[in-house]
């Protein structure tokens, strides 16, 4: 009963909006919109979920003192300051989560644009030194293949800025040509490959042939 | 010169010419030219002659502050074009890092430079949801039983824009400013599901990937990053000259002004790979020294 109730609740989950999609029936299509609305409830346990994954495993990182835990102190830490400015303001201690109504700072905005903003801004600029480095040192026209992709490279990086169409007009039309045919070419198989591959995954899990998501082995 | 340790150098040294390239031109503003690309226009021409005064928008935030300064330009210019044609905006959030807060400040900076908008009339902020994908297809059913208040708290039925707003079918577009997947849902399934027009604005990063979606008409324009943004400020201060004053103002961030930076970045980046690969092919041609 363990493993057969998770199965059959899976099954239904998967098959009812399959069916709903293609009877259109009104009770079956009750029932579908009504999974869609637990789906969001669903959704939002997941993210608690997460939030207490991580506080798990940040928690066994500092009591065993792992590599880096003081990292995991700091990380913890936030997330209860965050956290109760965010519950407190939802509450309607500070007068609003995000803004009050004069369009003052709450304690959770006032975090959120100077600590979190600027951190996150900060993640996202460092990859343009990251990439600067790493392209200098593997961007390499080693074969033919590599040769095709760091012309292409080259093209869509002089065709996006001002400076391309300085030059010649050309540049920003190869770019578009390049994004608009043989990138687009490659991401739509790419993107059909991985949709068969999310496809047959949703087919195994809803037969009950995968059931790692269950924490149990496979064939088990 | 020594070519091997050319090919040797410190990291550092290029982080340092990166940094170079980003502060210089933000002290000093180039101001260089934007060239207008199809996805962009297409963009335009969907909100600028198929919608009319009244119409309604609904616009998801769905980046955080780490991609901000990609999609918050698209956000402000496409804010500016609906408002000052007189399009009504329903803003949503669906991306969990940040998304709300975006949306919070972007409607209240470019809300402040149309004092003759109502809050709740011309424009309405519903908050946040999470499960993105199923508050899409929900809301296809009804939009009040997903945000059954706006993020003050107001229940939806005492904000006159949204008595008439129920489904999809009572808005004319879609546009969501994206980083990550959420952008590919509303074309692959509000657009594909529901027919709505949907435009999305990506980050650059994820921009090539939306090209498919465009060529298959799931999409009805596409803002690609930065470059995307600042052709979108463009061709709104084209049409609306007034909106020049705006985007004069100093100190206001805007694509056209990130645009001087990434130039520079992109030629700093591209005079590294060539060198890279000058250095290569010089070492590779030439005869080891036996050992």
């Amino acid at each position: 009963m363990k493993r057969q109730l998770p199965l059959l609740l899976t099954f239904l989950a998967g098959t009812i909006p399959i069916v709903a999609f293609f009877v259109p029936e009104r009770h079956v299509g009750l029932v579908s919109t009504t999974l869609d609305s637990w789906l969001i409830i669903v959704a939002g346990f997941a993210l608690l979920l997460g939030v207490v994954n991580v506080i798990q495993m940040n928690a066994n990182k500092i009591h065993r003192r792992s590599s880096g835990w003081p990292y995991a102190i700091v990380l913890l830490l936030s997330l209860a300051i965050m956290g109760f400015f965010g519950f407190a303001g939802a509450f309607d201690m500070f007068g609003g989560i995000a803004t009050r109504p004069d369009g003052s700072s709450t304690p959770f905005d006032w975090l959120y644009k100077f600590a979190f903003l600027p951190l996150q801004g900060t993640m996202f600029a460092l990859l343009a030194f990251f990439m600067a480095s790493a392209s200098y040192r593997a961007f390499r026209a080693r074969n033919v293949e590599a040769t095709i992709l760091l012309i292409a490279a080259l093209l869509v990086m002089f065709g996006r800025i001002p400076f391309g169409e300085m030059v010649s007009k050309w540049f920003p039309l190869a770019t578009e040509w390049i994004m608009g045919k043989p990138n687009m070419a490659a991401q739509r198989g790419i993107m059909i490959g991985a949709a068969l591959g999310a496809a047959s995954m949703a087919l195994r899990i809803i037969l009950g042939i995968e059931r790692s998501y269950l924490g149990i082995g496979k064939g088990e | 010169m020594n070519l091997e340790r050319v090919m040797q150098v410190d990291r550092r040294i290029i982080y340092l010419f990166v940094a170079i390239g980003t502060i210089l031109p933000i002290i000093f503003v180039i101001g260089l030219p934007v060239s207008i690309t199809p996805p962009v226009q297409m963009a335009f021409d969907r909100i600028e002659n198929e919608l009319q005064t009244g119409d309604i928008v609904l616009m998801s935030f769905d980046y955080g502050p780490s991609s901000a300064p990609e999609n918050a330009p698209m956000a402000d210019a496409m804010l500016r074009h609906c408002f000052s044609k007189g399009i009504k905006v329903v803003v949503i959030a669906l991306y969990p890092l940040g998304g709300l807060s975006e949306a919070v400040n972007e409607l209240n900076k470019v809300t402040a430079e149309f004092p003759e908008l109502k809050y709740g009339v011309d424009y309405v902020n519903l908050g946040y949801k999470d499960g993105a994908q199923a508050a899409m297809k929900k809301m296809a059913e009804n939009i009040h039983e997903v945000f059954p208040t706006d993020v003050n708290g107001t229940p939806l039925d005492r904000l006159p824009i949204m008595k008439n707003i129920r489904t999809y079918r009572d808005m004319k577009l879609v546009v969501s400013l994206a980083t990550g997947i959420i952008g590919e849902w509303w074309a692959n399934l509000v657009n594909a599901q529901f027919g709505i027009p949907v435009i999305v604005g990506p980050t650059a990063v994820s921009a090539p990937k939306y090209y498919a979606y465009l060529e298959a008409k799931q999409m009805a324009g596409l803002l690609g990053g930065l470059k995307g943004a600042s052709e979108y400020e463009r061709l709104v201060v084209n049409r609306y000259p007034k909106l020049g004053e705006v985007y004069a103002t100093p100190g206001l961030y805007t694509a056209t002004k990130g645009m001087d930076v990434q130039s520079i970045v992109h030629l700093i980046m591209i005079a590294f790979i060539v060198l890279g690969n000058v250095v290569y092919f010089t070492t590779k041609r030439k005869p080891r020294k036996a050992s």
